[in-house]
């Protein structure tokens, strides 16, 4: 503040037209890309010896360590005989459960199977055997299990994860994708399916949860 | 008032309207409180505005209820929890060293003193010595971090009043140290450096030629920038005599900080309770008369330049020898109890935890210097215009991260 | 089998098959209509000169608004980037200069949305009342020697009317958008320019009472002669009373509280979207023109040069007597230049292809046509120099408005008005007291 009124503001404009002349300190980003420091630790990165095999040994320490869960890994195990996967990332409330009670040293159930008692997984443990537990037959392992069960069960979609290493999110888009399979319960028999939306419709109109009466007409 | 018809069922597919009466959109529920019930009984001529959480200024996601009459506040309720993540139940599920990435994005603008007051905390429960370097590099950074967070300060303080410009000058400024400590700690934002009983890496070639570009320019800069604003007739007539806070009545509302140091108490827990190296250091505490936003505005300015001098005689004084105290990978320390408190941009950021002896804490206290200011603004902004709260409120300087934790 | 050729047709393609008939038939019915009809519309026209200059002059003003708010649009960002430090926008159009048009273009494209409770004809038309009166200030403003809507006796009197007239817009907008903010934002309107009318009518009456006259088109021409002729070196208060009142009166920063962002979201604009809000975003940069022009027109000598030319440089090439002469000239001119502008590109380097070396011509060849143009119209015409000196004028203080709000922080809504009622007004009642001394004096003394 000076004594003179306005020649704070005058000096002030002052200052931004000298800045105005000023070379600019923007980094154009798409032309010249940012200079990422040394110690960055922005990503997750699999390093490899020099003989340019994987350094992992799948011993998923870090999985378990990372405070955040956001880590998930599936791989083949050190001797090459199975597939194996730590939990995928749908799974967060389960496993943050889980990984509180390993480290309480308890032991921990599995809840992944908890819900999912209803099928018989032999079947499906036939059907990866017979390929191989290769993620890459994903289309043919998905078909034999509809055509085993009559519809993909969630409880085997988990099993085929589990065991080939696919994540789940990607087994669940692709069974959920292709329209000759039908993911979760059984598909109804009869052309139903408009007479349990309009129930439902008429359910809650009246006044009644929807949920309850979708449940309904659904089953 | 008007009648609103809106869709009558919770099922998206029904698009029933519904009378609904006379729209009214506060409050939702009877009122709990003496408090509530007063507040929400509107006098004659008075009006609630809802401001927030989505406001352009209220610093994040605070809503404030202000009771108007015309522009004048009358009365005003904040309502706090909407980024509130849990963070000190979940640092108990965590063990020790997670719990540093948790209490990490408490307050973003200045976390490495989020990680300092926790890290503080569990060395005195398991009675770590931290080696001499790891100290000097947690005060380097730290007041590195207390600077950006400062000239973040000044630029969001100008931004409130309707200044354009600070804002994105003060970025050029804080960019500079984020830069500089993403060089040493590998983040920019939420750095995770700190360690039980050291730091994560040393001093390294890229982090110090920065410094050194950036201590070169950094007076001169951050002087010519304040001459926006010091001098400015508009600013200063707007905050001076603004949300004048007297000395009782900081101490009364539990005040730390710049904004207890504004009154003019000189408390500053570098001094009061000192910790790590700040004995052997050669700083002053700025203290202002006025208590009002200028002067918490002017001591932020006198702060950023003490940092300044500390950052010298750290970089001048910097000892060798190792950067962190050997230490088991899993800590179970003796159940007990710990208390820390360092001074962060904000104020007193503290830590209590309790130990029961497993690998985890058994409880953790997390003391954030954002709350406790932010009573203030119930307090002060009374009787002063709308544009006013936004002046008190960023002279406050509250992030709301940390007030929800 | 017409109808299923038809649904078989894309979109463009039904447009198109529905567009050219229509077109035909109504360029069928115009022609028609100028045949039958155009002798005794030719009469009514040419004895009516005032009413085709009134309609010519408001459709010329309404077009005027649209460039003049992209270029300041575009001005107040590219400004105050650099202010900032910032580049600005950078990637549409040479400089990012069509960053403008392009937000222009999402404001057309943008859902026009109407709040529930909002009462939709008020909301509806204030837009339109706000941008209409800012457009229609424009009539009066003289931009060159002969160059103007309309020479209005009472010019000044009109304009501070239809400044007025945006209030009601204003209050208008905020009143029907149903929410707090935008109500909050009508009243600071209404208040604030209620209250800074006064002092900025106050300290342009010193002016009308030195020229005698209420036209800005007189007082523009009273100005004209040398640099000091100019009012502003007269009246050096009344132009710092009115250079302030004007930015309140235009909204802008530092007394932009009416649509003050950190405290009232958008003020009165909170609840419009789409081509509604441009309009008030327009109608926001059509005022700071009109308010720089205005400035100019009063203080600054309007379209008079502050110098006279050194070496004054004046033809009447007649063009008119070159007969049908000008039709070959213009027939052969383009392609010749073209050719040869473009010739040495293709015949100095091999790698430069025949029709790439044709657009490089072309390109040059516009340039050097619009070069010459503006050239011969500049000697010819001495309304080209006006417009010139005028808009140079302007738009420097287009850029102190800019450079303010790069500046500057807002006031408060207290000090607005007690600004306005404790300092303006009385220094502008001064500065009309001392003036009508003066003159009085001066009269006495002759």
């Amino acid at each position: 503040m000076s004594f003179v009124p306005g020649l704070g503001l005058v000096r002030g404009m002052a200052l931004t037209l000298r800045r105005f002349f000023e070379p600019k300190v923007t980094n154009l980003y798409p032309e010249i890309p940012a200079r990422v420091p040394p110690k960055f630790r922005g990503r997750l990165q699999l390093l490899y010896d020099e003989y340019g095999t994987l350094k992992c040994e799948t011993c998923f320490q870090c999985a378990q360590a990372c405070p955040v869960e956001c880590i998930d890994m599936g791989g083949v195990d050190t001797k090459g005989r199975f597939a194996i996967h730590w939990g995928p990332p749908e799974t967060y409330g389960e496993r943050r459960e889980e990984s509180a009670l390993r480290r309480a040293g308890r032991t921990v159930p599995d809840p992944v199977y908890e819900h999912f008692h209803g099928i018989d997984l032999r079947a499906v443990d036939d059907i990866l055997h017979e390929v191989d537990h290769d993620p890459k037959e994903m289309l043919r392992i998905l078909a034999a299990i509809q055509a085993e069960y009559g519809y993909v069960p969630v409880a085997a979609l988990k099993r085929v994860s589990q065991s080939t290493g696919a994540w789940y999110a990607m087994l669940y888009g692709t069974a959920t994708y292709y329209d000759h399979l039908a993911v979760g319960a059984p598909r109804s028999t009869e052309g139903d399916a408009d007479a349990a939306y309009l129930g439902a419709l008429d359910g809650s109109l009246s006044g009644r949860s929807a949920s309850t009466d979708s449940q309904a007409a659904g089953t | 008032m008007t009648t609103i018809r809106v869709p009558s069922s919770d099922d998206p597919r029904v698009m029933l309207e519904e009378d609904i009466g006379v729209f009214e959109p506060i409050p939702p529920y009877p009122p709990r409180t003496e408090r509530e019930a007063e507040f929400y009984t509107l006098g004659d001529g008075e009006m609630f505005v809802n401001m927030g959480p989505q406001h352009p200024s209220t610093h994040g996601v605070l809503r404030v209820v202000l009771k108007l009459e015309g522009e004048r506040v009358v009365d005003l309720d904040p309502v706090l929890g909407y980024l509130h993540r849990g963070v000190e139940k979940l640092c108990e599920n965590a063990d020790y060293h997670h719990t540093i990435a948790y209490t990490d994005p408490l307050e973003y603008v200045s976390s490495l003193f989020n990680e300092w007051a926790p890290v503080m905390a569990f060395e005195k429960l398991m009675d770590v010595e931290v080696p001499r370097r790891a100290e000097y590099i947690r005060v380097l950074s730290g007041e590195l971090n207390r600077v950006a967070s400062h000239a973040l300060f000044m630029g969001w303080m100008a931004l409130d009043l309707g200044g354009l410009t600070p804002i994105l000058w003060s970025f050029i400024e804080r960019d500079d140290i984020v830069e500089m400590l993403a060089a040493l700690t590998g983040q920019r934002m939420l750095f995770n450096y700190f360690r039980i009983g050291g730091v994560n890496g040393d001093l390294n070639h890229e982090f110090m030629s920065r410094l050194g570009d950036w201590m070169s320019k950094a007076t001169e800069q951050i002087e010519a920038n304040q001459t926006l604003l010091n001098q400015n007739e508009i600013f200063v007539r707007r905050m001076r005599g603004l949300g004048t806070l007297d000395r009782e009545t900081a101490f009364r509302m539990c005040m730390t900080g710049p904004n207890i140091r504004a009154s003019g108490v000189p408390l500053d827990m570098r001094r009061a309770h000192p910790y790590s190296i700040y004995p052997e250091l050669d700083f002053d505490i700025p203290t202002r008369q006025e208590g009002d936003c200028l002067a918490r505005y002017l001591v932020r300015l006198d702060e950023i330049k003490q940092s300044l001098r500390i950052i010298d005689q750290c970089l001048e004084r910097m000892p060798d020898g190792p950067i962190i105290a050997k230490l088991p990978r899993l800590m179970r320390p003796r159940p007990g109890r710990a208390y820390a408190a360092v001074e962060g941009p904000r104020g007193q950021y503290a830590t209590y935890a309790i130990s029961d002896g497993t690998d985890q804490p058994f409880r953790m206290r997390i003391h954030d210097p954002s709350f406790v200011h932010l009573q203030a603004v119930g307090l002060l902004t009374p009787g002063n215009l709308i544009a006013d709260t936004m002046a008190i409120m960023a002279s406050l300087d509250p992030i709301m991260g940390g007030v929800d934790k | 089998m017409l109808s299923r050729t038809f649904s078989r047709l894309t979109l463009p393609g039904k447009i198109v098959f529905t567009a050219v008939p229509l077109l035909l038939i109504l360029f069928a019915a115009l022609t028609a209509a100028v045949v039958v009809a155009g002798p005794v519309v030719l009469t009514f026209l040419t004895d009516n000169l005032p009413l085709v200059r009134f309609v010519v002059a408001t459709t010329v003003v309404l077009l005027m608004t649209i460039p003049t708010a992209f270029l300041i649009i575009y001005m107040e960002m590219k400004v105050i980037a650099l202010m900032n430090l910032r580049y600005g926008p950078d990637r549409v159009g040479p400089f990012g200069s069509l960053l403008s048009v392009v937000h222009g273009l999402k404001v057309l494209m943008k859902e026009d949305f109407t709040p529930t409770g909002a009462d939709p004809v008020v909301f509806t038309w204030a837009p339109v009342v706000v941008y209409v009166a800012s457009a229609m200030t424009l009539l009066v403003l003289p931009f060159a020697p002969g160059l103007f809507g309309v020479d209005m006796n009472i010019g000044l009197l009109y304009f501070f009317a239809m400044g007025g007239l945006g209030v009601v817009g204003l209050l208008m907008a905020g009143w029907s958008s149903f929410n707090k903010y935008s109500l909050l934002g009508g009243l600071r309107a209404a208040a604030q320019i209620v209250s800074y009318e006064i002092p900025l009518t106050l300290s342009v009456v010193g002016i009308i009472l030195l020229a005698g006259t209420l036209s800005i088109n007189q007082i523009t021409l009273d100005q004209s002669g040398s640099l000091f002729d100019w009012y502003v070196f007269r009246q050096p208060l009344a132009f710092i009373i009115f250079f302030i009142a004007a930015t309140a009166e235009a909204n802008r920063t530092p007394f932009d509280l009416t649509e003050a962002d950190s405290e009232i979201v958008a003020g009165f604009a909170t609840e419009y979207s789409g081509m509604r809000f441009g309009f008030f975003f327009f109608a926001e940069y059509v005022n700071v023109f009109i308010v720089s022009g205005l400035t100019v027109a009063l203080f600054f000598g309007g379209w008079n040069a502050p110098f006279d030319w050194p070496w004054p440089i004046v033809a009447h090439p007649d063009l008119a007597g070159m007969g049908i002469g000008l039709l070959f000239a213009l027939a052969i001119i383009p392609p010749a230049g073209i050719l040869f502008l473009g010739l040495p590109f293709y015949l100095v380097n091999s790698r430069v292809k025949f029709w790439q070396a044709l657009v490089i011509g072309f390109v040059l060849f516009n340039l050097v046509a619009v070069a010459a143009i503006v050239g011969l119209a500049f000697v010819s015409f001495d309304w080209v120099v006006g417009l010139l000196w005028f808009l140079t004028k302007t738009y420097a203080f287009v850029f102190t408005f800019v450079w303010m709000r790069g500046t500057l922080p807002r006031v408060r809504v207290d000090q607005l008005m007690g600004f306005a009622w404790k300092w303006l007004l009385p220094a502008s009642l001064l500065n009309l007291f001392v003036t009508a001394l003066a003159i009085l004096v001066v009269d006495g003394m002759r």
